[in-house]
């Protein structure tokens, strides 16, 4: 760890530029919309089961 | 610290001091008042008076804070051997954290500073108070840590071998169980649906958290995936837990989980220094929705239950001072319910994550698969603690209304320690929290992401979602 801490500002600095993979936009997309689904549902659920 | 061999982990001591707390308070239950001598500050005017046993004990103040403090540093030192610490060390360090602690939280207790109601204020002769209650004195602990961890850094490295806030404020969580199961027997209703709507919530702050914070970073910081991945788990999820579950769910080096865990918990401490007092500004009408939305916004299990419990104690007395007095431990215990099933879930994210970079992203040699028990090996054990004691008196007292009762006392001795607990977590962070590490090379960029994240999205966000499912719900008013 003491020896890998100077160049952290460095490797943040020159830290070469990963494209978002298809799978990462999959997992980002999947994320929200199944939040945006599960919304409406537990919310449903919420009111149906303790008004 | 880091290269001492730990025969037992943090989660399980956490369960093994918790119940042996717990179980020594149930003897109250069949008559045998086992810790009524468990010293507690009260509302003091005259100093003489500041200090009481808890229950129905003939010793006086400075006796049982004496035999409190003793208790309490057998617990830690049984809990330091089995960590395999130095246990003089770590005696003489929790020694100091402890008294000056404890004198934080005697001082919060000063009734110009604690007193809510004009009705305390004319029982103790004052003509003001500033209002904050007892719970001040967390604060003042806090910020006392946080003086000694930047002013006087020498001292504070030196007592960090005692300075533990997870172990702390995990065996609260354990003991404060307890207290939850008498008052959920007590209101079943309420109770059912505080946990079903923590539920929910905890799901959608993941699901959207997560997904936002991680686009974020990669794309508009451009960070890589093995930085960007712990970073959102960090920033969204559960602070260094999740970021170090994360971290090691796609196989980063143990350095990027250390430098986002700093990060954590320098922001957890600038979170519980402003979020209690925005919500108490704001939400004093809606309690449990400022309690769901600590247990969102704030990171790390010590400083987002203690934001719940400063919150309830702000809201509380603005309630007081209303005339509406709420039954106490509710808003902290929504807090508590909502972070606990997001400690739960690190498991069930890291496994997922790992399922994604080992099958799509990186994928591993033969032999090198990923194991289902990782989901067991990441659980936050201390949720077992938690989870026996809320059952074993939730059960006890649904079998029998007689027992509500000397439950109710019982669990009020175990609450002194959960209390102390507390403390000791508000005044670790302070003195975990160093903040020199903000100007240190290479982190500005981290904390640029981290503040962007957390106070421009995370912080609302969880706000919107502990609004939506916890809108209108209310503490019981306390009886008598």
């Amino acid at each position: 760890m003491a020896a890998e801490e100077p160049n952290i500002g460095k490797e943040l600095r020159q830290m070469p530029a990963e494209p978002l993979l298809p799978v990462e936009k999959k997992l980002i997309g999947w994320s929200l919309g199944v939040g945006a689904v599960l919304l409406v549902i537990l919310v449903w659920a919420t009111e149906a089961l303790f008004p | 610290m880091g290269r001492r061999i730990e025969r037992i982990n943090e989660d399980w001591l956490a369960v093994a001091i918790g119940l042996a707390v717990f179980a020594l308070s149930l003897g109250a239950v069949v008559g045998l008042d086992l810790l009524g001598w468990a010293a507690a500050p009260k509302t003091w005017i005259d100093i003489d008076k500041a200090v009481q046993p808890a229950g129905a004990s003939p010793l006086g103040g400075v006796l049982a804070l004496i035999l409190t403090y003793g208790f309490v540093l057998a617990l830690m030192l049984l809990g330091a051997a089995a960590l395999g610490a130095n246990a003089v060390r770590f005696a003489v360090s929790f020694t100091i954290i402890y008294w000056l602690a404890y004198l934080c939280w005697v001082l919060g207790n000063f009734a110009y500073i604690a007193v809510t109601t004009p009705a305390d204020m004319e029982k103790f002769g004052i003509g003001w108070s500033l209002r904050l209650t007892g719970e001040s004195g967390y604060l003042i602990a806090l910020i006392l840590g946080l003086f000694i961890a930047n002013g006087l850094p020498g001292f504070a490295r030196w007592l960090s071998d005692a300075a533990r806030p997870e172990l702390f404020i995990k065996t609260a969580i354990v003991i404060l169980g307890g207290t939850l199961g008498i008052k959920a027997a007590e209101q079943l209703g309420l109770a059912s649906s505080v946990m079903f709507r923590g539920l929910a919530a905890i799901i959608e702050a993941y699901l959207i958290y997560w997904a936002v914070v991680y686009f974020v970073a990669r794309k508009w910081f451009g960070f890589s995936r093995e930085w960007a991945a712990p970073l959102a788990s960090g920033i969204s999820i559960c602070g260094v837990s999740a970021a170090i579950a994360t971290a090691a769910a796609i196989r980063a080096r143990p350095m990027v989980a250390v430098m986002v865990s700093s990060l954590v918990v320098i922001f957890a401490m600038v979170e519980l220094l402003i979020l209690p007092f925005i919500a108490a500004a704001f939400l004093s009408h809606e309690p449990m929705v400022a309690a769901a939305w600590m247990g969102l916004a704030v990171k790390t299990d010590g400083a987002a239950v203690a934001s719940g419990a400063i919150t309830e104690a702000l809201i509380y007395a603005e309630a007081a001072a209303r005339g509406i007095t709420y039954d106490r431990g509710w808003m902290v215990g929504t807090t508590t319910t909502v972070k606990i099933f997001i400690d739960i879930f690190i498991g069930v994210w890291a496994f997922i994550l790992a399922y994604i970079w080992t099958r799509h992203i990186e994928p591993r040699q033969n032999g090198d698969g990923l194991r289902t028990t990782e989901i067991w090996e990441r659980f936050p054990k201390f949720v077992l603690g938690f989870v026996a004691t809320f059952l074993i008196v939730f059960v006890i007292a649904l079998a029998s209304e007689a027992y509500q009762k000397p439950l109710s006392a019982a669990m009020n001795e175990a609450n002194v320690f959960r209390q102390i607990f507390f403390l000791l977590t508000f005044f670790a962070i302070g003195l975990m929290a160093d903040l020199r590490k903000l100007w240190q090379e290479g982190i500005g960029r981290l904390a640029a992401v981290y503040v962007m994240c957390l106070f421009g999205f995370i912080v609302w966000v969880g706000l919107i979602i502990s609004w939506i499912f916890f809108h209108g719900v209310q503490p019981p008013i306390a009886s008598g």
